[in-house]
């Protein structure tokens, strides 16, 4: 038991934080359909800020924080806005734009912060280890995983408490009918998209102390999120939760308890649920 | 009429095209200056190890700046070509260097694999590849062993690191066992390897449960802490691990974090080696690792290179890949002034094969006379801050290889 302890924690920490990414893009394909590829390069760009704005003190810390998730909304803005033309024209026609997109966007990741790994410097109280039943533990992860369970629980509020909230899952799942009580959809799906981004800028920016920033976080995160909501079901925030957590837990007691199939264990336990899989996630739309 | 103006207009491209061909291949066959030689530095200059790339091309040209522009006696026409991340990328632009540029000589060379395949295209043309960096165990090339005649390298063999340190290592941990642990690809075997089969023919214990290093996939692995925890409860005296580049920042800063951090850490010394130090920052202070150059090395030829390094504007201490391709300058430097008349390709590689000593910063070193590689020293050293930087610290020589 004691050996899963720390492994759990961190893959529940590792989890949520993936979960704070892959919500914004499964919420953006369930409402608005927009398949983004892009998703990753956000991700990347919110790391990269946070990295460079925190100095090592609590107000550049915050500063980071807001830096990155404000970046990345800019993204999800510019998103929306490329992506608005291509309404109607299939998911293939948006993947190729968005794909283009972050390419593009990340040779000038590259070309502005350079092809180093990059992490930020932390406030002295959170560059250090407090012991949790007897083990070291990294106070810069018990930190993220705190501010992933708080942002979780806000959104999770928002979503199923507020007006804003019921809209977008109503769009989720019936768009004429959002349409026809008088609210125009595509505002909807531009705001998705900008809080959508905000959400990846803001969990790369949480990322960047644990796993560094550099040119491989943007495919990394991307292939991480999509196999998130493919397993937790397309539009279901609750559904990429606990699959975000399960990704989080295989990455971290799985490849220790089988070390010979780490490199494929996410992969095919993926590949296991799909096959297996009678029973839709909570919250995932049958 | 219409057919005319066509073939007149088809009949002026194509000469257009020939005359563009002529000045392209008049411009490639010879340097504006005929005494000059032209030589090819094919490093990384995008992609993972840009860093390594820049390093080497920085430590070939301190040379060359500091000795005139001039090696041997002839003007050096240096054209930098990009491996980027591997053969993909390496090939084409070796064989541009090779067939457009005419090089005499080929060098810098950041990945094992690049290494594998372009020394191929070299040794077909008679060319001299002289590697700066990563030397691979050579695949057989349709069912005959490689032909080495015409490769060299300034660097070292991958496996030469572990088999240096073991035998400290051992003397150090006594009875305990070392748990090993490195990245699952070709270097990460080579490293592993190099230490651990030494290891336990001098009678030492491995502390991984099947008695096998354990390997991390890669690149994929970022999160380190659940390996660390895991091998903490396998209580080893020390642990020897390979890592480099983005993996050897996570690793070190998650050791420091991890159940093992008051467990000795010894490492082959790319862990710590240049720009990855700078990021590990105080989490790396007292890792003792093994390399074949460190920047404390109190010779004279290391200390002149040190000034020079410090003085074309580079804030870090020098690295084994900018010393080693500073290396690969000084053997052309040497190898060129021993060449009379037209420099060709096997005339250069003849002269290559002669130059004997050479005076280099990790302490002076020659060629082993069959596999073309240094017979040199392995030196541990200890991360520690010297002035306002961390440096990698001589702590004292370990051996000679390949042993004689």
């Amino acid at each position: 038991m004691d050996t899963y302890l720390i492994p759990g924690l961190d893959g529940i920490a590792y989890g949520l934080l993936l979960a704070i990414a892959a919500a914004g893009l499964t919420l953006a394909f369930g409402a608005g359909g927009v398949l983004n590829l892009a998703h990753g390069t956000l991700i990347a760009a919110g790391g990269y800020v946070a990295a460079t704005t925190s100095t090592g003190t609590w107000p550049s810390l915050a500063a980071a924080v807001t830096a990155a998730t404000v970046v990345g909304a800019a993204g999800g803005g510019v998103l929306a806005a490329a992506t608005a033309r291509l309404r109607g024209r299939g998911h293939l026609d948006q993947a190729l734009l968005t794909f283009g997109i972050a390419l593009i966007g990340a040779d000038l990741l590259t070309t502005v912060f350079g092809a180093d790994i990059r992490r930020p410097r932390l406030p002295a109280a959170l560059d250090t280890t407090l012991t949790i039943a007897g083990h070291p533990y990294p106070a810069d992860r018990l930190a993220a995983l705190t501010a992933a369970v708080i942002i979780t629980t806000i959104g999770y509020a928002v979503l199923h408490r507020t007006r804003a909230g019921r809209l977008i899952r109503a769009t989720v799942d019936d768009r004429h009918m959002v349409a026809g009580i008088g609210v125009n959809p595509r505002a909807v799906d531009t705001t998705v998209l900008v809080v959508s981004g905000a959400l990846a800028g803001l969990a790369g920016a949480l990322c960047t102390p644990i796993l560094g920033v550099g040119p491989a976080t943007a495919p990394t995160t991307l292939l991480l999120s999509l196999v998130i909501v493919v397993c937790g079901g397309l539009g279901s925030v609750p559904g990429a939760v606990v699959a975000a957590i399960g990704v989080g837990l295989v990455q971290t007691i799985g490849v220790i308890t089988i070390p010979a199939l780490a490199p494929y264990l996410l992969l095919s336990a993926m590949a296991l649920l799909l096959l297996t899989r009678r029973r839709p996630l909570p919250g995932m739309p049958g | 009429m219409t057919r005319l103006r066509s073939r007149l207009r088809r009949g002026l491209a194509s000469a257009t095209a020939a005359a563009a061909l002529l000045t392209a291949a008049a411009c490639a066959g010879a340097p504006a200056d005929p005494d000059a030689v032209r030589i090819g530095l094919l490093v990384s200059l995008s992609g993972t190890y840009a860093t390594v790339g820049q390093d080497m091309q920085a430590g070939f040209r301190l040379y060359l700046d500091s000795h005139g522009g001039r090696l041997g006696g002839r003007k050096v026409d240096l054209v930098v070509g990009d491996e980027g991340d591997g053969p993909a990328t390496a090939v084409p632009a070796a064989q541009k260097l090779l067939e457009r540029d005419r090089v005499v000589a080929l060098t810098g060379l950041v990945g094992g694999a690049t290494v594998d395949k372009v020394q191929v295209l070299t040794t077909a043309r008679k060319v001299p590849l002289l590697g700066a960096n990563a030397r691979p165990a050579f695949t057989s090339e349709g069912g005959k062993p490689r032909d080495l005649t015409y490769t060299w390298h300034t660097s070292y063999n991958s496996d030469e690191p572990g088999i240096a340190i073991a035998d400290h290592v051992k003397s150090q941990v006594g009875d305990g066992a070392v748990y090993a642990i490195g990245p699952d690809y070709q270097g990460g075997w080579d490293e592993l390897r190099g230490f651990t089969d030494t290891f336990t023919r001098l009678g030492g214990k491995l502390a991984n449960p099947d008695g096998k290093a354990l390997f991390t996939p890669f690149p994929a692995t970022e999160n380190f802490l659940p390996y660390l925890n895991k091998a903490a409860e396998t209580k080893p005296e020390a642990v020897y691990t390979f890592y480099a580049g983005a993996a050897a920042v996570a690793f070190v800063k998650q050791y420091a974090q991890s159940d093992l951090k008051d467990v000795p850490l010894y490492a082959a010394g790319f862990l710590t080696e240049g720009s990855v130090l700078t990021a590990q920052g105080p989490a790396a202070t007292g890792i003792r690792n093994v390399l074949n150059y460190s920047p404390t090395l109190s010779n004279a030829a290391n200390q002149a290179f040190i000034a020079a390094w410090s003085a074309a504007g580079n804030s870090s201490p020098p690295t084994t890949f900018a010393m080693a391709s500073y290396d690969a300058a000084a053997v052309l430097d040497r190898a060129l002034a021993g060449v009379a008349g037209d420099v060709t390709g096997p005339k250069l590689n003849e002269a290559i094969g002669k130059v004997g000593r050479v005076t280099s910063p990790r302490g002076d070193w020659q060629f082993e006379p069959t596999e073309h590689r240094p017979v040199q020293r392995w030196y541990l050293r200890e991360v520690r801050a010297d002035g306002p930087v961390l440096s990698n610290v001589l702590v004292q020589d370990l051996t000679t290889l390949p042993a004689t």
